[in-house]
């Protein structure tokens, strides 16, 4: 017989659709979780390999710390995280060779796919390992949210190079081991207000945002400086991953915004950017560092000329304070330095002036986490000082501008306003 | 919304529909024949539109292609993503659910077998391809082509309009003209006989994923050009077209045109009357009314009386 047992009358048609529609259901929405559980497990194990750089192997019986490293490494929007990645391995390995250090120093990745539900575990991960004193990340807001209760109560110091949430601070969140390294929202919100009602004096802005932790905090520090400035807002949501950007572009158009201000990151931003191109709006286009990457050109391709692009990152391939270290980079690997690497390279060393400070005594998380409040460091961007909360001390937003394909820099937002 | 602002939004749902519509047949023509809910259609679509890029990478690396050109990329996106759908769809068959017809497996263990294929070319594109979205390369300057009551209508939009209808009256005339149609027709409604009557089942099956997965493939296509493509493309698509075969009645290719259509249009008009959030919340409204009212869905019939 080689018609299998359901095709039998007994089990009628009309029976089985109607099963099938109460079934239809909870399987879609199991889906839709489970989807959200995919993994991808090998990328620290690769990464790994590269954590001890040669020239130190004279050292005897020194100490071995371990920095940790958490960021989105694959998935959606890892490029930033990879970023990150590359500038902090670059510091550690670049300590190692001068043999100077009076310990060896590894580095340890932990990916969290950007992720809000991943976070918790690939921090575990990071507290787990009693050699970690201090972590680098996590990279996104969303995922900084998430794993900062664990790190607090590890007491395991998180200082990111890039989680730029304002609310990340609220001292009732009590996330006490999380300490920013970038200047928050509030900064790019209000540099973007400021860049369009002064210099483009523009009257009514357009804020989209993404819905993610990043997207609405950004998106509301813009529009509450653009209302303090008088410039009319208008707004609304779109849900990362949505598989139609030509709704929303018409309705900015036909809205009769003179500009439009993305919150979110270049993964959305990119085919954003298409159809409101398509849909012919052709008013000044902002958006944050979360779209500040060459990733944002490459899908967006000619829909991407003319966006402004803020970010509280200053670009390392212009500025001349980060010659070498783009060098550097460059030889280590083969491509240049991009959005949030030199911060993260800084941070990195931030974290080893700490851990030097020690001396000849026994490294704790505690320890380093003290150090790392008081701490203040002047690197290669920027002097990294941080306030009783673990908000960044300092407060300055820079501007880009994409044209012929190329992410141009154009410098701080304060000069070019003048004020 | 002002009223003369409909178009605008009415042109966007059906382009979007017509790519629902198309995804969907592939869920309701397996369904027909085998009662069963591929949900490993999702990644036939994902293959689809990555072979595309492979391919047009492949050949084309002028960036300002002349309007020969475009029709030739076009065809040939059309062409490669169509065969690799189809061959996805059938290797699919052969390996994940031919086995367990062969052992009389129970339905659960098809689901299971169907969630895991899916995973497993889900991860494994995303190993090959990276985890990063993708662009397809620029196939034509996508500027309008005419205006409908002030509405422009863009390349893509026709594009994507004339391939799913020519596709969907393809199928229709197929499944209701042809012998290989009397054959599935026959399957769908009841297996047991049709084989009795010299109809080979197992054949009939495996060209019934064939066409479905050639259209899923074809759609992945297209949406990538529309959006771009990334390993979980297939996900959300996949899951909204399911829901509009069964709005339109599973087993239903008719009505499976109907429920994409419904779902894309209804997807579109949510954005400027409740807010672009509110774009699945509506849809999945229209899902839940339609179901309450007409537990069959709108045509509520299978395959093999729609004809």
């Amino acid at each position: 017989m080689r018609a299998p047992n359901f095709f039998y009358k007994g089990l009628g048609f009309a029976v089985l659709k109607r099963r099938v529609i109460k079934i239809a259901l909870p399987i879609a929405a199991a889906a839709l979780v489970l989807s959200a559980c995919g993994s991808d497990d090998d990328g620290d194990k690769k990464k790994d390999g590269g954590s001890t750089a040669p020239g130190n192997s004279g050292g005897g019986n020194k100490p071995t710390w371990t920095i940790g490293f958490q960021a989105g490494l694959s998935g959606e929007n890892a490029q930033l995280g990879i970023n990150e990645e590359n500038g902090a391995r670059l510091a550690v390995e670049q300590a190692n060779a001068k043999g100077d250090l009076p310990f060896t120093l590894k580095f340890k990745t932990s990916d969290d796919e950007a992720s809000e539900t991943k976070s918790v575990s690939a921090a575990q991960k990071l507290i787990d390992d009693s050699n970690v004193v201090a972590v680098i990340g996590p990279a996104f807001s969303g995922p900084t949210k998430a794993a900062s209760p664990n790190y607090a109560k590890a007491k395991l110091a998180t200082v990111s190079p890039s989680a730029t949430n304002p609310s990340l601070t609220n001292p009732e969140n009590n996330f006490t081991a999380f300490l920013r390294g970038a200047p928050n929202d509030n900064a790019q919100g209000g540099g973007m207000a400021k860049y369009l009602s002064k210099k483009l004096q523009v009257k009514k802005v357009f804020v989209v945002d993404d819905k993610t932790e990043y997207g609405v905090g950004l998106s509301k520090v813009a529009k509450d400086e653009l209302t303090k400035a008088g410039v009319q807002v208008v707004s609304d949501s779109v849900p990362k991953a949505t598989p139609d950007y030509g709704p929303i572009s018409t309705k900015i158009k036909n809205s009769g915004a003179d500009a439009m201000i993305y919150a979110g990151y270049y993964q959305d931003g990119a085919p954003f950017a298409k159809k409101l191109k398509e849909a012919g709006f052709n008013g000044p286009k902002f958006s944050g560092d979360g779209t500040n990457d060459a990733q944002f050109v490459s899908l967006a391709g000619d829909a991407a000329n003319d966006w402004f692009l803020t970010c509280p990152c200053a670009d390392a391939n212009v500025e001349a304070a980060t010659k070498q270290f783009t060098d550097d980079y460059k030889k280590r690997f083969n491509t240049n330095p991009s959005t949030y690497s030199a911060e993260s390279f800084d941070i990195a060393n931030l974290v080893i002036d700490q851990m030097k400070s020690f001396g000849a005594e026994k490294i704790t998380r505690e320890g380093m986490l003290t150090k790392l409040k008081g701490a203040s460091y002047k690197g290669l961007t920027k002097t990294f000082k941080f306030k009783q909360n673990g908000e960044f001390d300092g407060a300055t937003t820079f501007i880009y501008q994409v044209k012929g394909g190329k992410i141009g820099y154009m410098g701080d937002i304060d000069q070019l306003v003048g004020g | 919304m002002q009223p003369d602002e409909i178009l605008d939004y009415l042109i966007p749902g059906i382009m979007l529909g017509a790519l629902y519509a198309v995804i969907a047949i592939g869920y309701t023509l397996v369904y027909g024949v085998l009662q069963l809910i591929n949900f490993a259609h999702s990644e036939v679509f994902m293959v689809g539109a990555y072979s595309a890029l492979l391919a047009l990478t492949w050949i084309d690396p002028s960036t300002n292609p002349t309007a020969l050109v475009s029709v030739l990329l076009v065809a040939a996106g059309l062409a490669v993503s169509g065969t690799a759908g189809a061959a996805t769809a059938f290797a699919l068959e052969k390996v994940a659910y031919r086995p367990l017809r062969r052992r009389n497996a129970p339905r659960l263990a098809f689901l299971i077998s169907a969630i895991g294929a899916s995973y497993f070319l889900q991860n494994l594109a995303g190993k090959l391809f990276g985890r990063d979205s993708r662009a397809l390369p620029t196939l034509f300057e996508n500027k309008k082509v005419f205006s409908v009551f002030g509405t422009q209508v863009t390349i893509l939009q026709l594009l994507i309009v004339c391939a799913a209808v020519l596709m969907m009256v393809g199928l229709d005339y197929l499944v209701n003209r042809t012998k290989l149609g009397s054959g599935i027709r026959a399957v769908a409604q009841d297996a047991e006989t049709a084989g009795l009557m010299g109809v080979d089942i197992d054949k009939v099956i495996s060209r019934t994923f064939i066409i479905g997965g050639f259209m899923g493939g074809i759609a992945g296509f297209l949406f990538g050009l529309h959006l771009q493509l990334s390993f979980t493309m297939g996900f959300l698509p996949g899951i909204t077209a399911f829901a509009a075969a069964v709005v339109g009645g599973v087993g239903n290719i008719r009505g499976a045109m109907m429920g994409g259509m419904l779902l894309g249009i209804v997807e579109s008009f949510s954005s400027p009357i409740f807010g672009e959030s509110w774009r699945y919340v509506s849809a999945f409204a229209v899902l839940v009314l339609v179901l309450m009212f007409r537990p069959t869905g709108i045509l509520g019939e299978r395959l093999g009386r729609s004809a």
